[in-house]
């Protein structure tokens, strides 16, 4: 009851000032109140009942009776009220504009301005769905009129998940950290997406400051979740990991191994994919090991067979069956899809490119596919000589120092000086003249 | 090199003849050691809880504490709470702008201190307004410009649920008044951007929220200090704008009757729906009535 008072002591206030911005529609969708006092005829039937309220299941006291005849007429006079209660309805709401359904008869109009009557301080105006009838929404997002609410949605989300991970760990007695203990911390690097990143994912332009605002936020939850890693909390560490990894970069990866030598893995197939260069000659390498044949296979002796059509369905299904199983491997080089010899004419070129081969003992161990472009003879067969080997240490990791020791795995620097002014070539003058 | 000075400068501490065995504890490095750790202060933690009954009964619960952390707040202010805030101190009585007299109780060394008697009744107004507007479905915004009134103005808002908006950083100018610029068509047309009530808590900085408040209609409460002018806004609450406490307790009042309006709302609503099923109920027995009196008039007939 304080409450409903303190409710109607506040839009008195409201009122006074004024301040609906169309106050003929906010509260009037109701008839306008009626003091009891004034009220013509109203409670000629019904007598009044003073300080409670009026409930449906007291009204129907009033109208219990056996009599089927008073019944029936009570229902015509009710027909007749309702259809003149319309009537006065469709007046009243044509004066004031509104469309609204029409209801109720004239006891239950009675009844009901007695219950306001009663309780108008419950009821003064009518629950209004959309209290501005214009069927627009009112925004959804808490921060829609700082302009800027995609940012700050993300800002407060990011708050409450460092606050909560902040009273777990103090829970776990785990903040704060004593010094020894933060000492025996691992350290994870964290590689954040860029302004312009962050920016995109929002969809709003990300400025220097509020980049730093979460960044600094997100520094902070990187800490948590060392600590939580460190401890052994795996469902917080998990949590927290969960959050960062929206906002990690996707080249963390590649910046954090910058500079360090990167390691070139088998492919599902069994083949190295190396990149050698040589002047300004580049090879593309791929090489797969060269199978064995199983020298396990029967040999079939033709004369064996009786049938003649068995005879051709093994000869189509099972070919290699039928002769003798080679036990040297053979090994192909392919270059731009030439094999070795016809490609490098020269054999000094020849002996350049498998060198690394012929060093490592694997000469027909591989079977080597090459793509290379640029340069000439020398440049072409020296990059595919680097590449060869790299290939090499792919899949024998153990020949890395004899490469090494043999300078193959390095990409030779030496390349064509450039010719310079007042001289003939690079390095060549021209001939000297007395006078 | 100042701290080399500083050393020379104090006299030398004498060195204990037996160090005491407070040795540097080892790194942590397996789990075990981390649940070692954490077991051990969860021990001295329970130790202290049972031994804090033998001593004084004040806990952190009923300890008068003076700090700024975000407690929980009250629904109604006394004098004494906002003394104890802080709420009383004006700026310096050079500065005091002359539209504050009624408000102002004295002066003391050299500054205003404003009359809490006038403040208090002021602050109720105010309550039962936002209680009104909460109940009518309005939007409620709170605006608190400054960084320590960032989590004072976000949970305020929160309080009032999904008619609770706020601002922490910076009052765009055109926010009122140039919607099409600021937010996309779309948006525009279909979202009703404009708050039904505004509260600010920093009300000198964000002069151009209330400009634009009052060139479209939206009634402004404000905290008021003795150097603002108290005819800016709708309904001033005098008191003091730079203490955070302050306005927590402000903040936190008018949130307070905001949810109270609100829950109201969910009654009427609940009460509304009720009666809408009730009446739908009532038609469909009538219509049932209706069509056996038929029936049984087509019997007999």
């Amino acid at each position: 009851m304080q409450a409903q008072r303190l409710l109607r002591s506040g839009l008195a206030t409201l009122c006074r000032h004024a301040i609906t911005r169309a106050p003929q529609r906010a509260f009037a969708s109701r008839p306008p109140f009626v003091p009891p006092v004034q009220q013509i005829g109203g409670g000629s039937s019904l007598p009044r009942w003073q300080g409670e309220r009026v409930m449906e299941d007291d009204l129907e006291e009033f109208f219990e009776e056996d009599d089927e005849a008073a019944i029936a007429l009570e229902d015509e006079e009710v027909t007749r009220a309702m259809e003149e209660a319309a009537d006065a309805f469709a007046m009243q709401e044509q004066e004031e504009g509104i469309e609204g359904e029409v209801e109720g008869s004239e006891a239950l109009e009675e009844s009901e301005e007695q219950e306001e009557e009663e309780d108008d301080e419950d009821e003064e105006f009518e629950f209004e769905e959309d209290p501005t009838l214009t069927g627009k929404q009112p925004p959804t997002s808490p921060n829609f009129y700082s302009g800027r609410a995609a940012y700050y949605d993300q800002l407060a989300q990011i708050e409450s998940a460092v606050a909560h991970t902040r009273s777990a760990l103090r829970m776990l007695q785990l903040l704060p950290l004593p010094a020894f203990a933060r000492q025996s911390l691992p350290t994870r690097p964290a590689i954040w997406k860029t302004a312009k990143e962050m920016g995109d994912d929002l969809g709003i332009p990300m400025t220097s400051g509020r980049y730093r605002t979460l960044t600094r936020l997100l520094v902070q939850m990187n800490e948590y979740l060392v600590i939580a890693t460190a401890a052994g909390c795996d469902e917080l560490a998990e949590r927290a990991k969960h959050l960062l990894n929206l906002f990690e970069s996707s080249t963390k990866q590649a910046n954090l191994t910058r500079g360090r030598k990167k390691v070139i893995n088998v492919d599902h197939l069994g083949r190295s994919y190396t990149f050698g260069k040589r002047k300004t000659s580049t090879a593309r390498v791929w090489m797969v090991p060269v199978a064995t044949p199983s020298e396990k296979l029967d040999v079939i002796d033709l004369e064996m067979i009786d049938s003649l059509d068995e005879a051709e369905a093994l000869m189509t299904s099972q070919p290699e069956r039928f002769h003798q199983p080679q036990l040297v491997p053979q090994t192909a080089i392919l270059i731009n899809n030439i094999p070795l010899g016809e490609y490098f004419p020269i054999p000094a070129d020849r002996e350049r490119a498998v060198r690394p081969l012929k060093i490592a003992g694997m000469f027909s161990a591989y079977n080597i596919f090459s793509l290379v472009r640029g340069g000439g003879t020398t440049g072409q067969s020296g990059a595919l000589a680097h590449g060869i080997s790299k290939g090499l240490l792919v899949h024998n990791p153990d020949l890395g120092t004899v490469l090494r020791r043999t300078k193959l795995l390095r990409r030779d620097p030496r390349m064509v000086e450039r010719k310079k002014t007042g001289k003939a070539k690079a390095r060549k003058g021209y001939t000297w003249v007395k006078r | 090199m100042s701290s080399s000075r500083l050393a020379r400068a104090l006299p030398r501490v004498p060195r204990l003849a037996r160090p005491l065995s407070t040795e540097e504890p080892p790194p942590l490095r397996s789990l075990d050691d981390w649940s070692r750790l954490q077991l051990k202060r969860a021990e001295v933690g329970t130790l202290i809880d049972i031994f804090s009954k033998y001593g004084s009964n004040r806990t952190p619960q009923n300890t008068y504490k003076l700090r700024d952390a975000i407690r929980r707040p009250v629904p109604n202010a006394t004098t004494s709470s906002l003394l104890a805030a802080g709420a009383h101190f004006g700026h310096a009585t050079s500065r005091m702008n002359p539209n504050f007299m009624p408000y102002a109780y004295g002066v003391r060394a050299g500054s205003t201190i404003i009359d809490l008697d006038h403040t208090v009744p002021l602050l109720r107004r105010a309550a039962n307004l936002v209680r009104a507007v909460a109940f009518a479905g309005g939007q409620i915004l709170f605006v608190g410009t400054r960084p320590d009134l960032r989590q004072i103005v976000k949970s305020a808002a929160g309080r009032i649920g999904k008619q609770g908006y706020y601002i922490s950083d910076r009052w765009i100018p055109g926010t009122l008044t140039n919607t099409a610029e600021l937010y996309s068509p779309e948006v525009a047309n279909e979202t009703l951007a404009t708050p039904d009530l505004v509260i600010l808590l920093n009300p000198l900085k964000n002069i151009t929220c209330i400009r634009e408040c009052a060139l479209t209609h939206v009634p402004t409460i404000a905290i008021v200090d003795s150097d603002t002018d108290p005819r800016l806004v709708m309904y001033p609450i005098p008191a003091n704008d730079e203490s955070p406490q302050t306005a927590e307790i402000v903040a936190g009042i008018l949130s307070i009757a905001g949810r109270e309006g609100l829950a109201l709302r969910m009654e009427e609503e609940v009460i509304a729906d009720e009666n809408e099923q009730e009446e739908m109920d009532e038609e469909f027995w009538d219509a049932v009535e209706e069509a056996q009196f038929e029936e049984e008039q087509a019997s007999s007939t």
